[in-house]
């Protein structure tokens, strides 16, 4: 038997047989400028920065975002709002989006939300200095994209910034070490650590 | 027919068929783009044109426009010789192929070939064997190890193989008596009880798969791509090519394609003779481009399914399994055709 079906070759032609029929399989290539694919609402594309539906800028000048962001690209400037004694805005903001890392820690890290990914992923330009983003080009990616930076937000569970408080919303958001000190401290299951473990590092202290 | 008219026809001849013969090789390297895609699930060139049909010509136009780049050390006139001498012998071997019965048009004889030599069949091997200079000689003279490699392989496969290749074609001679295609081909004309084809293969099926496998190693496509082996020598012989002159190489590895493929369906699928005599309203040409056509897609099909073999295997397949198969063919041929002439 071995011995014929080394001679028929049966085994090279059943390799021909199954590449043949594979031939009449739907395909599977996505032709990409033309059709894209659904890119899901937690999608980390581009950085925006948002506006209240009253048009005023979401961004309170907190500087958060800057010592939160781990490749130190956010640079915010903040000042008072003329007038408005005690109300403070960024006067300039700066995101260098050829250093950014796209983890989203910034938008966690907003105590009101005014920072937003989109889903807009081709980024390249010919211009380097095209993609040192300052405060214009975020606020316009912010109205353009709309949609998407508060698609994300709903997604990450944080606020959507529309004032109408949802179930949840909010659980996932970055504890600063300090700010929750103030609040009572960081619990310890909260970090993953149990109470034996918290008291070992305290007798180690 | 006057000696003016003669010159008029044949020169009409050698147009069209030069012609068609680059048009099927602009459109071979679509073929196989297309084909390898849909069986690896895959669209292929699909931006050129409504379905990417004029991916030829772009990729023509762009090949034209490149910097001709020759490496320093090569030799400059072998450099510049090696493409021709490859593509020359691919190309004026389609002198001899029949591509048609004698036909009528516009009060002119044509007789279906371009020149109907007695010794069609050696001219062909005659020329094709020239390739392996051009080959070899572009290897030598890149001054890259690569290339030199790829060159050298190339040259030790094509000799092994057109050994094999030669005694595998013997067995058809035998059967139809003359070395002249045309003559080959109408040997082949008619049916055994009405519906199968007086053709060779069905005589001769040991030569005809030894003839393939020999076919597919002459033009060193996969799986016996040895000189050409892209993971260990970057692209061959012609890695130092570029522009017009990778191109000249290019065409001379497909129009060699064509040309086996055009040998492979005259001398064992009838040629242009039609399967059956109820076809015989289609013209021979159709025929003949359509058993061409068939092989070439196997060619890609078996490009799509099999990996290389090492390059010891492929001498060892070549010289103890093809050439004595062959060989024994040839000896059971001849006492076959001895006795049913007594």
């Amino acid at each position: 038997m071995g011995l014929i079906r080394n001679i028929f070759m049966t085994e090279l032609l059943m390799g021909l047989k199954i590449v043949f029929m594979q031939m009449f399989k739907p395909t599977i290539t996505l032709q990409y400028p033309h059709v894209k694919h659904p890119i899901p609402d937690g999608y980390r594309g581009l950085m925006s920065l948002l506006r209240y539906e009253d048009g005023t800028e979401r961004c309170v000048g907190c500087s958060l975002c800057e010592a939160a962001c781990p490749s130190n690209c956010i640079k915010v400037v903040s000042d008072e709002v003329p007038g408005q004694p005690l109300v403070r805005y960024a006067r300039e903001y700066y995101l260098d989006i050829t250093r950014c890392i796209f983890c989203g820690f910034c938008t966690e890290a907003c105590p009101v939300d005014a920072l937003a990914m989109t889903k807009v992923y081709e980024a390249a330009v010919y211009d380097r200095r095209d993609l040192m983003f300052d405060k214009a080009k975020l606020y316009e990616l912010g109205e353009r994209y709309l949609e998407d930076g508060k698609a994300y937000l709903t997604h990450h569970r944080m606020d959507d910034g529309t004032l109408h408080p949802v179930e949840g919303l909010g659980d996932n958001r970055y504890h600063f070490p300090a700010v929750d000190a103030e609040h009572g401290g960081v619990q310890p299951e909260q970090i993953g650590l149990t109470a034996e473990a918290l008291e070992v590092e305290e007798t180690t202290r | 027919m006057e000696i003016g008219s003669m010159v008029a026809v044949t020169l009409v001849q050698i147009a069209v068929v030069m012609g068609v013969v680059l048009l099927t090789v602009a459109y071979m390297t679509y073929a196989e783009r297309k084909v390898l895609s849909f069986m690896q699930d895959r669209l292929g060139p699909m931006e050129v044109g409504p379905w990417g049909l004029l991916q030829p010509i772009a990729d023509g136009l762009k090949l034209f426009f490149k910097e001709d780049i020759i490496p320093s050390g090569a030799n400059k006139i072998i450099f510049a010789v090696a493409p021709i001498i490859c593509l020359v012998p691919a190309l004026i071997g389609f002198a001899v192929i029949p591509y048609n019965g004698s036909f009528t048009l516009f009060g002119l004889e044509g007789g279906g070939v371009i020149s109907d030599l007695n010794v069609g069949l050696l001219y062909i091997f005659a020329v094709a064997g020239m390739g392996a200079y051009g080959v070899i000689l572009g290897g030598w003279a890149s001054n890259s190890k690569y290339a030199f490699l790829g060159g050298l392989r190339s040259a030790a496969q094509i000799i092994s193989y057109e050994l094999a290749m030669g005694f595998s074609i013997v067995g058809v001679l035998l059967l139809s008596g003359s070395l002249s295609l045309v003559t080959v081909t109408e040997a082949q004309a008619g049916t055994w009880f009405g519906f199968i084809p007086q053709w060779n293969i069905f005589l001769q099926p040991v030569a005809f798969v030894a003839y393939v496998i020999a076919a597919v190693a002459e033009t060193n496509r996969l799986p016996f791509d040895m000189p050409e082996a892209e993971s260990e020598l970057v692209a061959g012989f012609f890695t130092e090519y570029s522009g017009m002159r990778f191109s000249l190489f290019f065409l001379a590895e497909y129009g060699n394609m064509i040309l086996v493929s055009c040998l492979a369906s005259i001398l064992f699928l009838g040629g242009y003779k039609a399967p059956l005599p109820i076809l015989e309203f289609i013209p021979g040409f159709v025929w003949l481009a359509l058993k061409t056509w068939a092989l070439l897609f196997f060619f890609i099909w078996i490009r799509g399914t099999y990996p290389r073999v090492r390059f010891d295997q492929l001498m060892k397949f070549g010289w103890k399994v093809l050439i004595p198969v062959t060989l024994a063919n040839l000896l059971v041929t001849a006492l076959g055709v001895y006795i049913y002439n007594n």
